[in-house]
């Protein structure tokens, strides 16, 4: 079958690259080997870490002063464009993204330190940190609840880091309601449990109880109140535990990640496009400066497929897009596409892990042009019909920059109206 | 100062000290053991755990050889649990000489190591991953072994026997009356608090810092710190330890322990033993060494690089490292030096670290009057509280021995498949719990004892989940909180998973590449994008620092 868009990788840049590409009419094929970062990060678009100042005012003077970062190839149209569009997918979900882009919000994290994003679920919202009760404020303290049959989410712990910020909070473990499971406790297993009403009305009262003794105002629990309908959940619980509840990122698998992928991909199919998960784009052939066909392996064969255009949105070195040798070689694993990638081996690392700068490795990509057509060293337009969108793009380092859905919205929906 | 007095005083927790700890306590003597960090901190928890069949040594070090035979069939009685019985190959490969094979059997032969030349054909049917060039074999009875296990089994011991051991605590002064040491000042590293240790003897097993230790006495020891940096892959590509049939060089042998291959070592003299890093040239080394015994070596995944320091003795001049013998020496201080009531034990390796005790014990046994003979070769030993209860084999005889399908028998047995706080590595909740339970106060201490965060994804996920036990099961202790206990506040667990974070790190930043590099950097997206872990706020002293601005 003949496509007009190939789409390569299916985080939020690969799928609104091709709802924007089907949106407009085109026949739209979205290749991926998995899912994207989406299963692994928070679920929450995060824009851009200036603290607590306009960070689409800081995205205009970094355009400025950064014309390669994917930021200045995008444009600032665009990323407010793309940031609307995922929001849309969203809403269009009954899951909407709430916030707005002139202003960052403070939430939680699974250790009780603050993070810095931008729009959060609406499961999210009243863990806004400017809400939260402070010690001495004479509101009601937080609760942060969990269970202890989850192993990715610790209430002790964030309850008492919240504390040193000066929040009032404490901590409880909840009693497991009857289930039906009984080996293991994944978010992801823990979140359908949630989608079923008998399960969720338990633990509402359970949060009750507590409520009624422990004058809590607000309760935080890990990011697995639902599945299928989070927002349906979040309300029901708050409504017979008596206070405003809200959810805390875990670690991955990432519950509200994979909320996002599906309204993301929901959107795709309505729009008309066809989603390939398991092949993996190994090679590619070019004519010139017009990629000809790509070729994917799964079920132990190749299989050849044919665009107009390609978008190559697999990610960074985090998402499998590039990779490196023990000779200190990277390669973008799809196309074989030119890199911007650190000097010598000896210059990838920070000595520390938690440096603030990050690992210059990782900031390794694609050097793209305004049209996010890929570059090569020299500045050349390597294929005219290919777009590069995401964290395959060089010259940021998203997660360092908190930038990592900000990015990819921006510069994937760039490359659907291209 | 607090006094406290004793009989004996040990220096150093490595394998050699608390098996010295061990043996004076079961002679009942009262006995006081003091280490720097924790429990195999030093180079007993960095070499590659190759349980010695002595044939790496039958040429070179026939003594050795024959001492390190002899040991290896005592320690699979007495501590099965921390061994497992792999075998060893000797093999011939392109690049060594063939005529190495036929004196190689003979020394063995000579040594008592038990030897037996078997085909290629069978080889290969054993460890089909093996260069097919190899041109002979020879098997003896290598094994691999669990030397963090093994200390805390001798340490468990030793208690049982009244013995007392003091992590976390660093001898500062010896204190001498003439020509005699009667005394040790130590300081508890956490508390800063000193100890004043009056002693009938000290017992010099501090290993590659031994020359430190006799410094304070006013000996002179020449230990050569000797770097190996060993590199741990992902598989268990063969099964058995496999060893390059020639005199030992640098990347010759390969062991697999527990869920990885370890491939080691280089040898290199370094000044300092507290100050080395591992060179990049090095790891290729091992990269293309290993590839001469299993071709495809450099393509599996490298998890981590590390290096220990070999506490080798140099009493003579000896031009290179790996000519000084690899077997121990007893120093009694009185005889060498004319300074009394301490004795130094130097050299020797892991293997034979319970027949190292008894000399030095009996030495000291007799310097005090004391005619109870040692047990250890034939009294077995306790398993720590934090080890596997289940999954031991059903046949006859093997059936104490740690085996590779142990761990996941173990959890199929308690059904704690939901309860995995590592899942690399199958650590249950409950072990965590009694590895804290038992005295472990950092990340570091809780993975010596359990292995948590040695896996393919270096605890990216158990770092979290092990902070936030630490935390719980702490904070809950630290209400009572006492000199023994000190109070456990939230900063001293972040600071403990920092300290972890950035301790892995160091070990990963020499094998980063290929699906390593990409999972240091879901490790990161994890850490940074969503836990925001480099904004807690830490003990500065102990983590807090380690969040910087430095490149």
């Amino acid at each position: 079958m003949n496509y007009d868009t190939i789409v390569i990788g299916a985080g939020i840049a690969g799928m609104l690259a091709a709802i924007g590409r089907a949106e407009a009419g085109e026949r739209v094929l979205s290749l991926s080997k998995g899912h994207g970062t989406t299963h692994w990060a928070t679920g929450c678009l995060d824009l851009f870490d200036i603290g607590n100042a306009d960070p689409l005012a800081g995205i205009e003077s970094l355009i400025v002063h950064h014309p390669d970062h994917p930021y200045a190839l995008a444009g600032i149209d665009a990323v407010e464009s793309g940031a609307e569009r995922l929001r849309a997918a969203c809403e269009a979900g009954g899951y909407p993204l709430v916030g707005s882009l002139r202003r960052n919000l403070q939430m939680p994290t699974a250790v009780g330190t603050l993070r810095t994003t931008c729009l959060v679920p609406v499961t999210m919202a009243a863990g806004d940190a400017r809400q939260l009760p402070r010690q001495g404020d004479g509101r009601g303290p937080l609760l942060i609840a969990g269970f202890h049959e989850l192993r990715d989410f610790f209430p002790p712990m964030v309850a008492a880091n919240l504390r040193t910020l000066g929040f009032a909070a404490e901590a409880a473990y909840l009693q497991m309601p009857p289930h039906d499971r009984t080996l293991d406790f994944s978010t992801v297993s823990l979140a359908r449990l949630f989608d079923q009403p008998a399960f969720r009305a338990d633990v509402g009262r359970q949060l009750r109880q507590l409520v009624q003794h422990g004058t809590y105002s607000r309760i935080g629990m890990p990011a697995v109140l639902g599945l299928a309908n989070a927002t349906q959940v979040v309300s029901h619980i708050q409504s017979a535990a008596g206070a405003l509840i809200f959810e805390i990122p875990t670690l991955p698998v990432s519950v509200p990640g994979i909320r996002l992928y599906c309204a993301l991909e929901a959107a795709l199919l309505r729009a008309g496009g066809r989603i390939q998960v398991g092949s993996f784009v190994q090679r590619a052939e070019g004519k010139g400066r017009r990629l000809e066909a790509i070729y994917s392996e799964a079920a132990a064969r190749e299989q050849r497929h044919y665009a107009a255009r390609y978008v190559l949105a697999t990610g960074g070195i985090a998402g499998g897009g590039v990779r490196a040798d023990h000779a200190g070689a990277l390669v973008e694993t799809a196309f074989g596409l030119p890199l911007r990638t650190p000097n010598a081996r000896t210059d990838w690392f920070a000595v520390r892990f938690l440096s603030r700068s990050g690992h210059p490795v990782f900031r390794t990509g694609v050097a793209a042009d305004a049209g996010l057509r890929p570059l090569d060293a020299m500045g050349h337009v390597v294929y005219e019909n290919v777009a590069v969108a995401g964290s395959a793009l060089a010259g940021c380092d998203p997660i360092r920059e908190g930038a990592l859905e900000g990015v990819a919205a921006a510069t994937g929906w760039k490359a659907g109206r291209l | 100062m607090q006094t406290i007095s004793t009989d004996v005083l040990v220096i150093g927790g490595g394998a050699t000290g608390l098996g010295c700890v061990r043996d004076l306590a079961m002679r009942g003597m009262r006995a006081v053991l003091v280490e720097k960090g924790d429990l195999t901190n030093g180079t007993t928890g960095r070499y590659h755990g190759l349980l010695h069949s002595g044939g790496r040594y039958v040429t070179k070090d026939p003594q050795s050889a024959t001492e390190c035979a002899h040991e290896n069939a005592i320690l699979r009685r007495v501590m099965p649990h921390c061994l497992e019985d792999t075998s060893g190959f000797f093999v011939i490969t392109p690049w060594d000489d063939p005529s190495y094979g036929d004196i190689f059997a003979t020394n063995c032969r000579k040594t008592e190591v038990p030897v037996q030349e078997i085909s290629v054909a069978e080889m290969l049917r054993r460890e089909p991953a093996l260069n097919p060039q190899i041109s002979r074999v020879f098997e003896v009875p290598d094994g691999s072994a669990d030397s963090f296990l093994a200390a805390h089994t001798n340490a468990l011991s030793a208690r049982t026997y009244g013995a007392q051991i003091l992590t976390y605590h660093r001898v500062v002064e010896l204190i001498r009356t003439g020509d005699h040491v009667v005394a040790a000042v130590v300081e508890d590293l956490r508390t800063s608090e000193r100890t004043y240790v009056e002693c009938g003897f000290i017992l010099n097993a501090a290993g590659a810092w031994a020359g430190q230790i006799a410094a304070l006495a006013g000996v002179k020891v020449t230990v050569v710190p000797g770097k190996g940096t060993m590199v741990a892959m992902s598989h268990r590509m063969v099964n058995t330890v496999i060893n390059r049939c020639k005199l030992p060089a640098d990347g010759d042998i390969i062991v697999p322990v527990h869920t990885v291959a370890v491939i080691g070592t280089t040898d290199i003299h370094v000044p300092d033993p507290d100050v080395y890093g591992i060179e990049p040239h090095e790891v290729r080394l091992m990269l293309e060494e290993g590839e001469k015994l299993v071709p495809g070596f450099s393509q599996y995944r490298a998890l981590r690089a590390w290096a220990g320091v070999r506490p080798l003795y140099k009493d003579q001049d000896v031009a290179n490292d790996r000519d000084i013998s690899r077997t121990y020496k007893l120093l009694d201080h009185q005889q060498r030096d004319g300074v009394d009531g301490i004795i130094s034990m130097v050299g020797g390796k892991w293997t034979t670290y319970r027949l190292m005790a008894k000399d030095a014990v009996d030495t000291i046994a007799q310097r005090l009057g004391n005619t109870r003979p040692c047990r250890t070769a034939d009294e077995p030993m306790p398993v720590p509280d934090f080890e596997h209860r289940g999954g031991n084999h059903a046949g006859a005889g093997a059936e104490k021995l740690y085996w590779l399908g142990k761990p996941l028998a173990a959890v199929e047995e308690e059904h704690a498949y939901g309860d995995l706080i590592c899942e690399c590595e199958l650590v249950s909740r409950d072990r965590v719990h009694a590895a804290i339970a038992s005295g472990a106060s950092n990340l570091d201490d809780i993975r010596r004892d359990v292995r948590m965060g040695m896996g393919p994804c270096q605890g990216g996920w158990c770092i979290y989940r092990t902070t936030a036990l630490l935390y719980e099961q702490r904070a809950q202790a630290a209400e009572n909180a006492s000199a023994d206990r000190p109070a456990f506040d939230i900063e001293h667990a972040n600071a403990a998973m920092l300290h972890f974070l950035q301790e892995r790190w160091k070990g990963l930043t020499p094998v980063l590449w290929g699906d390593q590099l990409r999972q240091a950097r879901l490790d990161e997206l994890i850490y940074v994008h969503v836990l925001g872990a480099h904004r807690l706020s830490a003990h500065a002293e102990q983590g807090g620092g380690l969040v910087t601005d430095e490149r």
